[in-house]
């Protein structure tokens, strides 16, 4: 038969012409403007979350999700931060992987991103991990990376100078951007405070590099030079005000100028090796002499979280991160007013940006016909996304592992600038950041993985304790299995939120009756054509 | 002969366009094709130069008293372990880190030229002409990200999406195979008006083309969809962007896949003593190199990279693996070169974000910086030369714009692009649209490749 009379076939059992062939099953109704919030904020649409969106509406499915306690990412022994000495040679093999990798908290966090009820939770960590970035590349205890995840969560929707003040204070961040034990300056060693972190708390975390409207677009000056938010005058001086930090006591061991590294709970003062005289910060703000270490921070903090740039710098990323990548300047400003007073005069209300994020008219609607419209997906919600849709039960191992392979290891980025710049664009035109990782290699890479996943996913594995493995058991798609015209209708309404044109969706019935056998063979190669699609990997 | 977009577009043929862009005034020396390659080598975090190459003469004192003793918390490198760079004739004036002897050798063999204090510049400044701000700084100096671009774009006084890597492809004709080739994924150096570049996995690194597929219907069925697919919906820019990288790798595969594989390649062994990240990367370079002729090749870009190299803390102990890998992945390589026969058709050189401060900071490392010292090796080098000035090494001093030891650069990063770009085969009209502002400098050659 050629495939034309196959397609004929197919659509004439859609329409249920065909006595001899089973039964039809009534397709997947979802609303699509709910299939699109999931998308936005979970880490990928099922029918069951749709149904909740649909049933509570938007902004009241919304303010339950802000209310919903984060998922348990584990305990874990809190090693010394010494390979060698917890893992001396001879030792099992999964030692370094389990303490000094954050293999463990990643299986951790793609169980909860499966199956997590606190899914905008989640997801907004996740956002924010790679904003406010540690590494567990550099910061190598897996406790630490827990400790820095569980942070994440719990500030999620919090205002954003307490998020600021806790991850300051995180020993995990003061190990990764040497803060911790930063001293004041030495004149008998010729040094001087480390300026690392004093310069991404400002450059990365907080404002940028330069002035921007609350539109989000760039101030420049007479001459149209963009007009910078600091300078390294101010770098310096903010390097002195972060001096005198050390490390969290250890229970049972005494206070020390430099306690040994632990990084369970916020930074302790040394205000020995805070440098007390008066210094010059961001905007000129004067830092008189002789405060305390706290009280010098606290200073910084108003500072750096009062600056009308923190809004649209962050608020934008959100944006991006959440909704669509190149967002009109009207949406970044409306985010921005929020940002300034979220109605009840607190300033930086992460829940309430978060929620305004997703509730503004950019956001909302059926479909997006804007051709510079969406953003394409992380390689994280390209495994998450399948794995729901696709009733996925996991240890996370596969998808831990697998997360490495696609270069996006939640909390293991090369460095602190993320797995991608925010501004990257591919084709010198739109911004797409996530499109910094979609190149021909990783192309192969992520089709490869998803074959994996469909049609050979792992078994446990016996090295990892409580190992479970990987399951597909097709979700939302199994009953479709013998009803291809249903399973294409299915999968347009959950994947592509009723956007599949007539000419994809013949494509798909042509893939599934070019395989030997209806049943499960047949949803895994509709899914495997449909979620290596171009149009799948940008969510619109 | 210029080349110009509308040349390619109106179909001239890729011979005589080749021949064009080699009529430069430098002729390959042992080649019997045409075939030149550059190879950039970005050493992401910023490398410390100070401690890559420092003098070994009475200015080690001035090293000392600025770096410190380790034995004091400091970062000075003891002089009797430098390893010393003689030139042809006279006494070494600098040495190498210790863990670079594969470069020693290659300088003393006269394949490597060090390159003195090159960095991000708007135009030719100094300490007087910064403090009084009649040259204006590059934007965002001292920020990794900015730099990194600027390094890669050769515009230091505007946002660009194009680098100069990408420009200098824009001047090739068009090509099956894209003359750009990243072995470390998308990366702004590599993208010109018209180029884009192929991402290919290191050598051991996953397949380049799908897995699972067989010539059954039902495979065939699959792919199939595949491809009417990818032709949907374009009307959305990203959604066309997603298509075309991954038209461009379907594309791709046929021919590479078996040469990324190792297929028929002869300089494998050469990497495998000392097998690393870099060294696996400059590998599947070097197996793109020996199948130039089966691929259609004779003008390429390559781009490899490592990490590691933002040494905030612990310096002494992280810097060192680091350049070790660089001298021993750079020594298989241009060995590589030399067993194909193409050494002085292939000149590879390192970029990194900035130099570092020459002051230690808290913790054992060093600050960003401003101007850098950098390594270019190949045959067609002038090797066992260093090129441009050596910075006094005084914190505050005449090229410092801090206190803490921070270059003032005195070649641009136009100039050593320039220099290469010629090489290539640029002729000397074109520049400026590779490097718009390389007019601003007094010289487009610094003269390292003769």
């Amino acid at each position: 038969m050629t495939p034309r009379v196959l397609r004929m076939a197919a659509l004439a059992m859609a329409l249920g012409a065909c006595s001899s062939q089973p039964a039809p099953v009534p397709p997947l109704v979802l609303s699509p403007d709910a299939v699109r919030l999931a998308a936005q904020a979970t880490f990928g649409p099922t029918a069951a979350v749709v149904h909740d969106i649909e049933q509570r509406g938007a902004a009241a499915w919304i303010d339950a999700q802000l209310q919903a306690p984060p998922s348990d990412l584990g305990s874990y022994p809190a090693v010394a931060d010494n390979v060698n000495a917890v893992c001396p040679m001879g030792s099992a093999n999964t030692c370094v992987r389990d303490n000094f990798t954050p293999f463990l908290t990643e299986t951790a966090f793609f169980r909860n991103a499966i199956s997590g009820p606190d899914q905008l939770r989640q997801r907004v960590a996740f956002v924010l991990s790679q904003i406010l970035v540690v590494s567990g590349a550099e910061v190598r205890p897996n406790y630490a990376i827990a400790e820095y995840e569980k942070l994440l969560g719990r500030d999620a929707f919090v205002p954003f100078r307490q998020l600021l003040e806790d991850v300051t204070l995180s020993p995990a961040m003061g190990r990764y951007l040497n803060m911790v034990n930063n001293d004041k300056p030495n004149p008998a060693k010729g040094t001087e405070p480390n300026e690392n972190f004093a310069r991404e708390v400002m450059q990365l975390f907080s404002i940028g590099l330069v002035k921007l409207a609350p539109d989000g677009s760039v101030v420049t000056d007479a001459s149209g030079v963009p007009v910078p938010t600091y300078d390294q005058n101010a770098v310096i001086g903010l390097a002195h005000v972060l001096t005198g930090w050390t490390y969290p006591l250890q229970p049972g061991a005494s206070q020390k100028t430099h306690n040994p590294a632990y990084y369970v709970g916020p930074m302790v003062s040394v205000p020995s090796n805070h440098d007390p005289a008066a210094k010059v910060i961001l905007g000129g703000t004067q830092v008189p002499a002789g405060q305390t270490p706290e009280a010098d921070l606290a200073q910084a903090l108003d500072t750096i979280a009062n600056h009308p740039n923190v809004g649209p710098f962050i608020g934008k990323q959100l944006i991006q991160a959440l909704v669509t990548a190149n967002p009109s300047a009207a949406y970044v400003a409306r985010i921005s007013a929020v940002w300034a007073d979220d109605g009840h005069g607190v300033r930086g209300n992460l829940g309430a940006v978060v929620r305004a994020i997703l509730l503004d008219p950019e956001a909302r609607g059926d479909v997006k016909t804007d051709p510079s419209y969406g953003r394409v997906k992380d390689p994280v919600l390209l495994l998450t996304g399948p794995a729901r849709a696709l009733g996925v039960t996991t240890d996370g191992v596969f998808l831990a592992n697998t997360a490495g392979a696609l270069e996006q290891p939640p909390y293991l980025s090369p460095t602190v600038f993320n797995f991608y710049p925010p501004d990257y664009s591919p084709d010198s035109t739109l911004v797409s950041p996530a499109s910094a990782l979609l190149d021909s290699a990783s192309v192969f890479a992520r089709a490869n993985l998803l074959l994996r996943l469909l049609y050979s996913p792992p078994g446990p594995d016996r090295t990892v304790t409580g190992a479970t493995g990987t399951q597909v058991g097709l979700g939302d798609l199994a009953p479709y299995g013998t009803d291809s015209g249903s399973l294409a209708s299915s999968i347009d309404a959950l994947l592509y939120h009723g956007t599949l044109s007539e000419s994809a969706r013949l494509a798909i019935l042509d893939a599934v009756n070019a395989q030997p056998s209806s049943g499960p063979s047949w949803i895994r190669a509709a899914a495997y054509v449909v979620l290596t699609s171009p149009q799948y990997q940008v969510e619109r | 002969m210029r080349i110009s977009r509308r040349d390619v577009l109106s179909g001239l043929s890729v011979i005589g366009l080749s021949a064009g862009l080699l009529g430069g005034r430098r002729t390959a020396r042992a080649s019997t094709d045409d075939y030149r390659a550059l190879v950039c080598v970005f050493l992401y975090g910023g490398n410390d130069g100070n401690n890559m190459v420092v003098p070994v003469d009475a200015r080690y004192d001035d090293y000392l008293a600025a770096r410190r003793p380790q034995t004091e918390g400091g970062l000075a490198l003891a002089q009797d372990a430098l390893l010393p760079l003689a030139p042809a004739s006279g006494s070494a004036q600098y040495g190498f880190h210790p863990s670079m002897p594969e470069l020693q050798q290659l300088w003393n063999d006269g394949s490597l030229a060090v390159l003195f204090n090159v960095g991000t510049l708007v135009a030719p400044t100094s300490k007087a002409d910064d403090a009084a701000g009649r040259v204006p700084r590059p934007e965002s100096l001292l920020s990794h990200q900015d730099q990194q671009n600027q390094w890669q774009t050769s515009l230091a006084d505007r946002p660009s999406r194009t680098g100069w890597g990408g420009r200098l492809a824009d001047q090739l004709p068009s090509a099956s195979l894209p003359p750009l080739v990243s072995v470390a994924g998308n990366v702004l150096f590599a993208l010109g008006a018209r180029a884009h570049p192929l991402a290919v996995p290191s050598a051991g690194g996953p397949t380049f083309g799908l897995s699972g597929f067989d010539s059954s219907a039902g495979s065939r069925g699959l792919r199939t969809a595949m491809d009417v697919l990818r032709g949907l919906d374009l009307d959305n820019a990203l959604v066309q962007s997603v298509a075309g990288e991954t038209a461009a790798a379907f594309a791709a595969s046929g021919a590479l896949a078996p040469v990324l594989a190792g297929t028929g390649s002869t300089t494998d062994a050469l990497f495998a003593a000392q097998p690393s990240v870099l060294g696996n990367q400059l590998l599947q370079v070097a197996r793109i190199i020996e199948a130039r002729s089966v691929l259609g090749a004779s003008r390429q870009i390559f781009f490899v990279a490592i990490g590691g190299f933002d040494t905030h803390n612990d310096q002494i102990n992280r810097q060192a693996p680091l350049l070790a890998q660089v001298s021993a992945s750079l020594s298989s390589f241009h060995a590589a070169t030399v067993q194909l026969g193409v050494a002085s058709q292939v000149t590879t050189f390192t970029l990194s974000d900035f130099g570092r401060t020459l002051a230690p900071a808290s913790g054992g490392g060093s600050d960003h910086a401003w101007g850098n010292h950098h390594l270019v090796l190949g045959g067609a080098v002038q090797g066992r030369q260093t090129y441009g000035t050596f910075p006094t090494l005084a914190l505050g001093g005449p090229d410092d714009f801090t206190a803490q030891g921070r270059w003032i650069p005195t070649s641009s990063t136009d100039q050593y692009a320039a220099t290469l770009a010629r090489w290539f085969g640029v002729a000397p009209a074109d520049l400026s649209s590779v490097l718009p502002n390389v007019g601003r400098f007094a010289t487009d050659d610094l003269g390292f490749l003769g």
